[in-house]
């Protein structure tokens, strides 16, 4: 038989997979399609979960990826409550935990990632809840009415918007993150000061350089008690301190780090086996790196998903990019950066509206982060592409047009 | 035939004035509220077209996105739309946008509904 032949299997129906099966028959490629999940719900969206649907503004119908019809017009085969335990990539075989035998010409792995758990005492104890799952979001619902006050573990993303929808029903909320600032690692000091002032502007409580030792209760969590020594009592903790990328199926020369390593076309260090979304890490203009946001799994499904029929074809570029949206605040970040060299801020922070550029030693512009700015959105994301020095005097101005903020439109305008 | 509060009736159908036709230049879109929506009014090769002023596929303003000949792309997930007809040219969404007919005349804008 030849790989032509056997299917191709997505294993994970999540963002990544579900975009990549689409692609494959999109492009078209006729032959079966595979999609599995341990999962037993149909495939649905997360970023709403910690918002819309945390705040009850959307149902479980909203936030469906895709409707059955539209996924058996397309002769996607579905197979929910599926987890798969092993993977050959010499027999092309996945084995599922039932001990099911699948077989496969060409297999792509959208595993996701997995949250990080906290291991303290009272740990097991009811009300200390995570956030990934639609099963999650649904169970923590649930409980809402009948609390007042809420613990939020990480003030990450997840953490900080669940501490604007929990704000917005009315709960006592209390953010404990144990480095000095909010998303300072990713978003600088000054962004990690003006996040950690928004939150507590909004009336959430929240302990910075502190962390979580213990939960008390007798089956359901009462208090949290510090390593400084606080308690803090509550009815509800949400864990939100990091993802894990899911690389359990590992199979002898699969090469893993933090995810499963691929190249720029998505194929994994094993013959017909790809990766792509939160369980990759891919080289992103020379170094791998890995990216935990929905556009990135998204594009990326698609992207590998057409290099897997037209024989590596597109190599993946796109800039990273994710949304978040906290109290009346939607941040839009684009790029990547870890060690900038310099940061420009355009517009005014007390108009809550700017955008905080990174840049690095030749004055390139690498990330960008916006705040109530959709507007500069795709000028921002053009920007980045360019690699290009700018000058920062007309990068902070906002009169100045975001084309004409390169060192050379501004030599330009003085020869003239 | 234009009433007082600002509508045209013609045949069975009302029209709500939105614009002057000077305020929507070439490639560029406005929002509008006509009724309870929000709309995007644009004007390409001379035509000027109205369609859902929210994206299909998740809460974002579509007049914040960029205008590219018929594309109309959003800010958010950058999901493109044919300005003409409202279709997905690009995802991620996968609902059309509502197109709104329009009738240009005298040098108003005046969109049906
Ligand atoms: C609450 C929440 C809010 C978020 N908000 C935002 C946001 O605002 N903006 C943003 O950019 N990103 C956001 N994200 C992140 C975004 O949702 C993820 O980056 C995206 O879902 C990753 O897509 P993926 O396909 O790689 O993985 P996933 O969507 O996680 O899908 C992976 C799938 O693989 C399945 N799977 C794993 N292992 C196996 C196995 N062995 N066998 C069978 N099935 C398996 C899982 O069940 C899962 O369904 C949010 C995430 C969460 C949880």
């Amino acid at each position: 038989m030849t790989t032509i032949d056997k299917p191709i299997m997505i294993i994970g129906a999540g963002i990544a997979g579900v975009h990549a099966a689409e692609t494959l028959r999109n492009e078209g490629y006729e032959g079966r399609i595979v999609l599995v999940d341990r999962d037993t719900q149909l495939p649905y969206d997360r970023p709403p979960l910690s918002k819309e649907f945390m705040l009850g503004e959307s149902s479980e119908t909203d936030i469906s990826l895709r409707s059955v019809e539209s996924l058996t017009a397309l002769r996607i085969e579905l197979k929910l409550g599926v987890r798969i335990v092993s993977i050959d990539a010499e027999k092309q075989i996945a084995i599922s935990s039932d001990g099911e035998i699948m077989e496969w010409g060409k297999l792509l792995l959208t595993t996701g990632s997995s949250l990080r758990k906290l291991q303290v005492n009272g740990s097991d104890l009811e009300g200390i809840h995570y956030l990934k799952t639609l099963s999650d979001a649904i169970a923590i619902r649930q409980k809402l009415d009948g609390i007042q006050q809420i613990v939020i573990v990480g003030a990450g993303f997840i953490g900080a918007e669940l501490a604007s929808s929990f704000k917005r029903l009315g709960k006592e909320v209390t953010v404990l993150e144990h480095a000095p600032l909010p998303l300072a690692r990713i978003l600088g000091d000054e962004m990690g000061d003006y996040f950690l002032q928004l939150h507590q502007s909004e009336g959430v409580h929240v302990i910075t350089e502190d962390s979580v030792v213990q939960f008390d209760g007798t089956n359901q969590v009462e208090k949290a008690l510090t390593k400084k020594g606080r308690v803090i009592p509550c009815q509800a903790v949400i864990v939100g301190i990091g993802v894990i990328p899911n690389t359990f199926l590992s199979d002898k020369g699969l090469h893993v780090d933090r995810g499963y390593i691929v190249n720029e076309f998505g194929e994994t260090s094993l013959p017909n086996v790809y990766a792509a979304g939160d369980c990759a890490m891919w080289p992103f203009r020379g170094t791998n790196i890995h990216i935990e946001h929905w556009d990135h799994a998204v594009n990326h499904g698609k992207c590998v998903a057409k290099n897997m029929l037209g024989g590596d074809s597109n190599a993946y570029t796109t800039i990273p990019y994710f949304w978040s949206d906290q109290y009346d605040h939607r941040l839009q970040y684009f790029g990547h950066t870890k060690n900038w060299e310099a940061t420009v801020l355009r517009g005014n922070m007390v108009d809550k509206q700017f955008t905080h550029f990174y840049l690095n030693a030749s004055g390139v512009v690498e990330a960008a982060l916006l705040v109530n700015q959709p507007k500069n959105a795709l000028a921002v994301r053009r920007l980045i592409k360019q690699q290009q020095p700018v000058d920062p005097d007309l990068l902070s101005n906002p009169e100045v047009n975001l084309k004409k903020v390169h060192i050379q439109a501004k030599e330009d305008k003085v020869s003239n | 035939m234009i009433n007082q509060a600002g509508s045209l009736q013609l045949g069975d159908s009302k029209y709500t004035f939105v614009a002057t036709s000077d305020s929507v230049e070439e490639g560029e879109m406005i929002e509008v509220t006509v009724g309870k929506e929000t709309l995007v009014v644009a004007r390409v090769h001379g035509s000027v077209h109205a369609v859902d002023g929210i994206c299909s596929h998740a809460y974002s303003e579509l007049v914040d996105g960029e205008l590219e000949d018929h594309c109309l792309y959003c800010p958010l997930h950058f999901a493109c739309f044919d300005i003409r007809d409202g279709s997905v040219v690009e995802g991620p969404a996968d609902e059309p946008l509502s197109v709104y007919s329009v009738i240009e005349l005298d040098g108003f804008i005046w969109v049906k509904g």
